[in-house]
């Protein structure tokens, strides 16, 4: 048999990567097996670990309030202690990416819809423009890029926050396109490309220049996430140089930079860890035996090739991630048909208010404390298969804001137990 | 992010006046994530392109019957389909890009204009390196005076910042005919199958056949990779057949030019089913020639027989690494001591194959390699040949080119003849293809 | 105010803006209101589709004919609202041929044209169509867009002087010495343009006479002027989905049933409908059988209608209307023909005239009939010009004109523009700003979204309905916020919230009729991105900041400022 590993992880997300790490740490040789891209380009690229719980008020502490939570959740299959140490292996991992592990405290970081929320790991890119840390704050936006309108962001944040907001729309330099993708304006920046010919000034100078008259008394100055992709360290500090403040960004997206920024230093990390990862075709099916999962099957467009291994682990997301789909008959996980809780009955899965309490929020796969699947009577439904991210259910990442800590903790603990389980 | 059941699949059907296929249903699966855009490498440094999502979902379903009229920035997608890659949802964004090319090539373009000639010129590279062929120094010579670039570049609108690729002296099928084509070939295979077998691979019987797809590339101008991958075959007990064929219709799919794809793929289908039909699998040694008969054939042309080319078509180390215990076979080898920089081409990408050379790379003693990080060399075949998109080209190349010298490498390495090309221009590196690397490792 | 006009219009509907325009035209000084956004109740409820008649030709001969001549009429004074798609009516192998010789004798007697097609030439014109047809009449059918119109309608009154109050319900009719004298209404952000958190005001509008046009609600104003007025409310879902997969509205050519009609719409197919009659136009149950219903019983007929997209559903209830005394008891029996009741000769009640039953395409001949009337009344002897005078939007219109490389756009965005704008592209996308794309899904730029907000004031689902800005996939998710945008800073922060958060709230509304498959992973991406991302469901204040991290010392990217 050709493709034979001691742990497969299905999914390359926040969850999959740090299975991946988890379990390569534990010794196992390991491959992850990824469809298309993931969803960490569709998020912010802040680390979000507990940020609210049972009232309107941010949680200052989250690991003081994990056993809170109910049962089900997903912190309390893994524990506190789990938490605190997939956010240190995060932090080793990402390195000088984020910040933020200095304290178990959360930080409140401003939003692009001109709202707080409180977050633990933030990308280095946004620290400088943390809502919990004081200084009166110029917000840049662009006319074209519709997605963040500063001066609406600014005038929503102001009442909330102890510091002065305030809020500017400027032209990106170099007459592109209106329609210009953020990955340009990022790559114009990245490559400080020349703003007009004939006159030898680069975007990055030509942006501050058009700040500079705006700045007033502001201590910091923050703009969308586009400020450069591979040279990201460097355009922040030309800008911060120019404008003599600190430069920050205000995470954002889809698409976000600074989520395929933290993707690049995950799979560098992974390269590193030794796990070798295929991406590009997705996970059909598998053959059993004896309660096992055996091998799994990818499809490589019209046949399916197996790839064996003895330990595996599910990370292949939520509904945004195609790790739990539905028909108008149901809710289900697609690989391994796994048993997903759900109400009979459609329209009983959500509330008529966008924001209510949703409970097509909290579908996914239910677990036990070794994070393996359980089928409809509580018993595993294989014995050498774990589940972790957002395929999880019994927890609502966005009005929790709990998203990547439950990656990040599910993925350590079921990565390692997989490697423990090695026979 | 496994789509398992693909209950949402459509067949497209004729709708439009000027385009063979309704698109329409396929923006369905569109949830506006953009992850498409923040892949394309030409929006990334071309802001007249839009993007896949616009070119693709976006742009079709806006579409009424009556609408022909396509946007003319589709003609600076490179065809890359890295948005292929990327799509979380399923989105089929290269056929969207291929179908409506193709409808702006055949309605919005003129086809007396220099760049539907210079373009229909570049798509057919089979022929023009047929006739180059027959003649491979003088076509050489000729290609490298600074004259005919010029006269290229003014005329034609193809960059004289490139070198032409050189003919071989010797095409590899004119090799493969004076070694004794497949007779040879049975023989040596039967030969391997005798000795003891591979890394302890099963010898299982003589119908292990393979009909080797080697493309225009490896026939004129590298035909050591085609050799390679006949020794390494042979070497796993392996008949290859060489079927008749012409282009895999890639540089049409891109220029737009699907009469052209068209009646190719009518040869190749029936060349390749018929081998099919002798009990062969097909291989490839581009990865672009694998992706075409795989995902563009059956998705562009309803052939006789196409969606089983398409499923009986494999990489040639994809298919060693599924049937064979080729990193077993690997771990016992050995070759001079060298390491290389790879770059996985985008359409290696696409078959979710970036990762293999580099894995099996490794385990070959003496081997180092390097993988150059996932950004497009930015060549995309005749797309970087053509004079107006050569900056473009460079610019989307840069990070790859930057990664390249970083490593310090012996040599480059990759599987795409054009890709290699690139990487060629922007280092100076010699570039090996990883075939070329197995059979210094299995052959002896 | 205490000045009367002529003319007070309840309801901005179709038909209320029908004759808001059309007494305009004759020189009468009108006022409209309207409770909720134009097109608020039936008119922004329907399938958008603009008859030939044929759905009428067996049932009803003088609706059919009526459906015809508008159909006409429409195409020349409306044609940027109008798509000429052609319609179809499929019979499927055991549908009776008997109901279909029918329909065709029937087309033909109300001179609608009408050409048999075989199967092999149906599926032509159709692809998606099942192989189970046997043959099909085409007809004259169209796709029109209901909002557009009636806000068309509406700017062309306000042209010839009439007032519009939206968001201005009325709360009393006022009646004095035995006569209607005009209504009280309750302004929710006083009067002019709707603007969020502008205090409310009442006024008193007092008119020669009052007009109830307000369909499924004529029961509630009659009530306030104290006479019975019988609306038989029956509720109907619409569910939309992603793309066309029609090209021309598809009916089912058997007897009147649910779910026997796809209407190409925009960029949109609509499936219709059911036929319940409810008790309360504003308070009925919004069912899944009714969407199950539509998706199983119309892919018999288009089957990858099936497998398709839904993007949302909505209900809409009909202002059914008959005579006292008729009894019907299954709602589909009852009659489409609309009625005009004069409370005078009806009730004693001098001063008002309802106007209840009929349908859309006919709606310009109804406000002809009442604005007649109402003339008559008054004693005014103008004529009616509302068939011949073309819509703003329609004069010299021409869809194929260049307009590609003029307003500097892609060309299916200018496309877009151009079939949304009609005659008004010059003005409006002509400009030497920027001109982003603020949705995507739709095409709909920075300069529509804000000539939108010119006539709609702070109203995001006012934009939406004249721009179709957020009624595409993303159903808002990707450019409620981007909408909102255009807003300020004309008006702060505080009032494009609560248009912002309305909005918001609007296109969930329909996008939970469409939680599965795509449609469930767009919510989830939707309320990740709101909720997640921009943190839109929780308040934004903060107890005590200083027990969160402020970034540490060392925090390379945040320099050395620690605030004051």
């Amino acid at each position: 048999m050709a493709i034979e590993d001691d742990v497969l992880v299905i999914g390359g997300g926040l969850a999959g990567a740090s299975a991946a790490l988890g379990a390569a740490r534990g010794g196992a040789s390991v491959r992850l097996v990824t469809h298309k891209e993931n969803t960490l380009r569709n998020a912010s690229g802040l680390i979000d670990v507990l940020g609210y719980h049972g009232s309107d008020e941010p949680i200052a502490e989250p690991f003081e309030a994990i056993p809170d939570l109910p049962d089900e959740h997903p912190y309390r299959k893994v524990g506190v202690d789990a938490v605190r140490e997939a956010l240190a292996l995060f932090d080793e991992v990402v390195g000088e990416l984020y910040e933020g592990g200095h304290t178990e405290r959360n930080a409140l970081s401003p939003t692009y819809g001109g709202r707080i929320k409180p977050t633990s790991r933030y990308p280095t890119s946004a620290a400088a423009g943390l809502a919990s840390k004081e200084g009166d704050t110029l917000l840049v936006g662009f006319e074209t890029v519709t997605a963040f309108d500063a001066p609406l962001a600014a005038e929503r944040l102001d009442p909330s926050v102890p510091f002065e907001v305030r809020g500017v729309t400027i032209a990106f330099p170099g007459d592109l396109r209106s329609d210009a993708r953020i990955t340009r304006l990022a790559r114009a920046l990245d490559a400080d490309e020349l703003t007009e010919r004939g006159r030898r000034v680069g975007t990055r100078e030509a942006l501050a220049e058009r700040v500079a008259e705006h700045l007033g008394d502001a201590e910091r100055v923050g703009f969308p996430a586009v400020l450069g992709d591979e040279e990201h360290h460097e355009v922040r500090a030309s800008l911060g140089g120019e404008l003599g403040v600190p430069v920050f960004e205000v995470p954002m997206g889809p698409p976000s930079l600074p989520g395929m920024r933290l993707e690049d230093g995950l799979y560098e990390a992974l390269d590193e860890e030794g796990v070798r990862v295929e991406s590009g075709n997705p996970v059909v099916g598998y053959t059993e035996e004896g309660g096992r999962i055996t091998a799994v099957s990818v499809d490589r467009g019209r046949r399916e090739i197996p790839y064996h291994a003895d330990q595996f682990v599910l990370a292949t997301g939520g509904l945004v991630g195609k790790g739990i789909d539905s028909s108008r008959e149901g809710v289900f996980e697609p690989v391994f048909g796994c048993h997903v809780p759900q109400p009979a009955e459609r329209y009983e899965w959500f509330h008529d208010e966008a924001f209510d309490d949703q409970p097509y929020a909290r579908f996914g796969v239910a677990v036990d404390g070794g994070l393996r699947p359980l089928d409809p009577e509580g018993r595993p439904e294989f014995s050498n298969l774990r589940a972790a991210g957002a395929v999880l259910g019994g927890y609502d990442m966005a009005r929790e804001k709990s998203g990547s800590g439950v990656s990040l903790s599910t993925g350590l603990v079921a990565g390692r137990r997989a490697s423990e389980d090695i026979q | 992010m496994s789509d398992a059941d693909h209950t949402d699949e459509f067949e497209p059907v004729q709708v439009f006046p000027t385009t063979e296929m309704d698109l329409r249903p396929g923006a369905d699966d569109c949830y506006k994530c953009s992850t498409c855009d923040s892949e394309c490498p030409v929006a990334a440094v071309d802001d007249d392109f839009p993007g896949p999502k616009f070119q693709g979902p976006e742009q079709w379903r806006l579409k009424r019957k009556d609408d022909a009229e396509i946007d003319d920035s589709v003609m600076s997608c490179s065809n890359c389909m890295r948005c292929d890659s990327a799509c979380p949802s399923g989105v089929p964004l290269s056929q969207m890009h291929n179908t409506a090319r193709g409808s702006y090539v055949e309605n919005g373009m003129d086809k007396l204009s220099r760049e539907y000639i210079r373009n229909r010129i570049l798509s057919n590279y089979g022929t023009l390196a047929w006739f180059g062929s027959k003649v491979p120094r003088l076509t050489n010579f000729l290609m490298s005076s600074s004259v005919v670039q010029t006269v290229n570049e003014r005329v034609m609108g193809i960059t004289s910042e490139r070198e032409f690729p050189e003919f071989a002296q010797q095409t590899f099928r004119e090799w493969w005919e004076e070694r004794g084509g497949n007779a040879t070939s049975k023989k040596r295979a039967s030969e391997a199958r005798e000795q003891t077998g591979r890394g302890g691979a099963e010898v299982e019987s003589d119908e292990k056949r393979v009909a080797y797809f080697h493309g225009c590339y490896s026939n004129y101008n590298t035909p050591e990779v085609g050799k390679a991958m006949v020794r390494v075959f042979e070497s796993f007990g392996y008949e290859v057949m060489v079927p008749p064929q012409k282009c895999s219709g890639t540089p049409m799919f891109a220029n737009g030019m699907l009469p052209d794809a068209r009646r190719a793929a009518e040869t190749n289908v029936a060349e390749l089913s018929a081998a099919i039909e002798d009990g062969a699998d097909i291989i490839a040694s581009c990865t672009s020639c694998s992706l075409s008969l795989r995902q563009e054939y059956p998705e562009l042309f309803d052939l006789d027989g196409i969606e089983d080319v398409s499923a009986h078509t494999y990489e040639a180390l994809e298919y060693l690494r599924i049937h064979e215990d080729l990193s077993g076979a690997l771990e016992e080898s050995e070759i001079d001591s060298r390491k290389f920089a790879y770059h996985a081409p985008c359409h290696a990408r696409n078959q979710g194959l970036a990762g293999q050379a580099i894995e099996l790379l490794d385990g070959i003693e003496g081997a180092e390699a390097e993988d150059v990080g996932d950004s497009c060399s930015g060549i995309s075949g005749t797309y970087g040949w053509k004079e107006e998109k050569y900056d473009t080209s460079m610019k989307i190349g840069a990070e790859m080119f930057h990664h390249m010298e970083d490593a310090e490498p012996d040599a480059g390495m990759t599987e795409c003849p054009t890709c290699a090309m690139q990487m060629e221009h922007g280092t100076g590196y010699e570039i090996r293809h990883p075939l070329e690397v197995m059979e210094e490792a299995l052959v002896d | 105010m205490t000045d009367r006009v002529d003319a007070l219009v309840v309801g901005g509907g179709s038909t209320g803006c029908g004759i808001a325009r059309d007494l305009a035209m004759r020189g009468l000084s009108v006022t409209l209101v309207e409770q909720g956004n134009l097109t608020h109740g039936t008119t922004g409820r329907m399938h958008g589709l603009l008859h030939s008649g044929g759905r009428y030709a067996v049932s009803d001969k003088a609706s059919a004919r009526e459906c015809i001549e508008e159909n006409r009429v429409l195409r020349e004074i409306a044609g940027h609202c109008v798509e000429m798609t052609g319609g179809l009516f499929v019979q499927l192998e055991d549908d009776p041929d008997e109901y279909f010789e029918r329909k065709l004798e029937g087309c033909r007697e109300c001179d609608i044209p009408a050409e048999v097609l075989t199967a092999e030439e149906a599926r032509e014109r159709e692809p998606y169509l099942t192989r189970d047809v046997k043959r099909a009449i085409a007809v004259p059918d169209g796709a029109v867009d209901p909002f557009r119109l009636c806000v068309a309608n509406a700017a062309d009154a306000v042209e010839h002087g009439a007032r519009i109050e939206t968001h201005a319900p009325v709360t009393d009719v006022l009646v004095e010495g035995g006569e209607v004298v005009g209504v009280e209404v309750e302004h929710e952000s006083g009067p002019g343009k709707r603007v969020h958190k502008e205090p409310g005001t009442t006024e008193e509008i007092r008119a020669e006479h009052v007009i109830n046009a307000t369909g499924a609600w004529a029961g509630r104003v009659g009530e306030m002027a104290g006479v019975d007025v019988e609306v038989r409310p029956s509720k109907g879902v619409m569910v939309i989905m992603n793309v066309r997969q029609v090209d021309t509205v598809v009916n089912r050519c058997r007897k009147k049933g649910d779910a026997d009609i796809v209407v190409p719409h925009e960029t949109t197919a609509i499936l219709g409908t059911t036929d319940v009659e409810v008790e309360d136009p504003e308070d009925y149950p919004e069912e899944r059988w009714e969407v199950d219903l539509m998706i199983e019983t119309l892919s018999e007929l288009v089957p990858i209608l099936a497998e398709a997209r839904t993007i949302r559903s909505f209900w809409g209830v009909r202002p059914l209307y008959e005579p006292p005394g008729t009894g019907t008891t299954d709602p589909t029996d009852i009659t489409r023909d609309f009625f005009l009741l004069d409370h005078e000769d009806r009730d004693s009640l001098p001063g008002m005239t309802s106007i209840v039953g009929g349908k859309f395409t006919t709606y310009r001949m109804m406000a002809e009939k009442i604005s007649d009337h109402v003339c008559g009344k008054l004693d005014v002897s103008a004529e009616c010009r509302t068939a011949e005078e073309p819509l703003p939007g329609s004069e010299d219109f021409s869809i194929l004109r260049d307009y590609m490389d003029e307003f500097g756009l892609r060309s299916p965005i200018g496309r877009r523009s151009v079939q949304r704008l009609g005659s008004r592209a010059d003005e409006v996308l002509k400009t030497m700003d920027p001109n982003p794309v603020v949705c995507d899904c739709e095409a709909v730029t920075r300069a529509e979204i804000r000539d939108a907000i010119e006539g709609a004031g702070s109203d995001l689902n006012a934009v939406r309905i004249r721009t179709r800005a957020s009624m595409g996939n993303c159903q808002g998710g990707f450019c409620c916020h981007r909408m909102a945008s255009e807003l300020h800073p004309e008006y702060d922060a505080e009032t494009v919230s609560a248009a912002w958060d309305e909005l918001v709230q609007e296109r969930w509304k329909g996008e939970r009729h469409a939680l599965w498959g795509e449609g469930l992973s767009q919510a989830a991406l939707n309320y990740q991105l709101h909720g997640t991302t921009m943190s839109l469901d929780r308040a934004p204040e903060v107890a005590e900041f200083a027990a969160f991290d402020s970034g540490a010392e060392t925090a390379t990217g945040g320099g050395k400022s620690d605030g004051d």
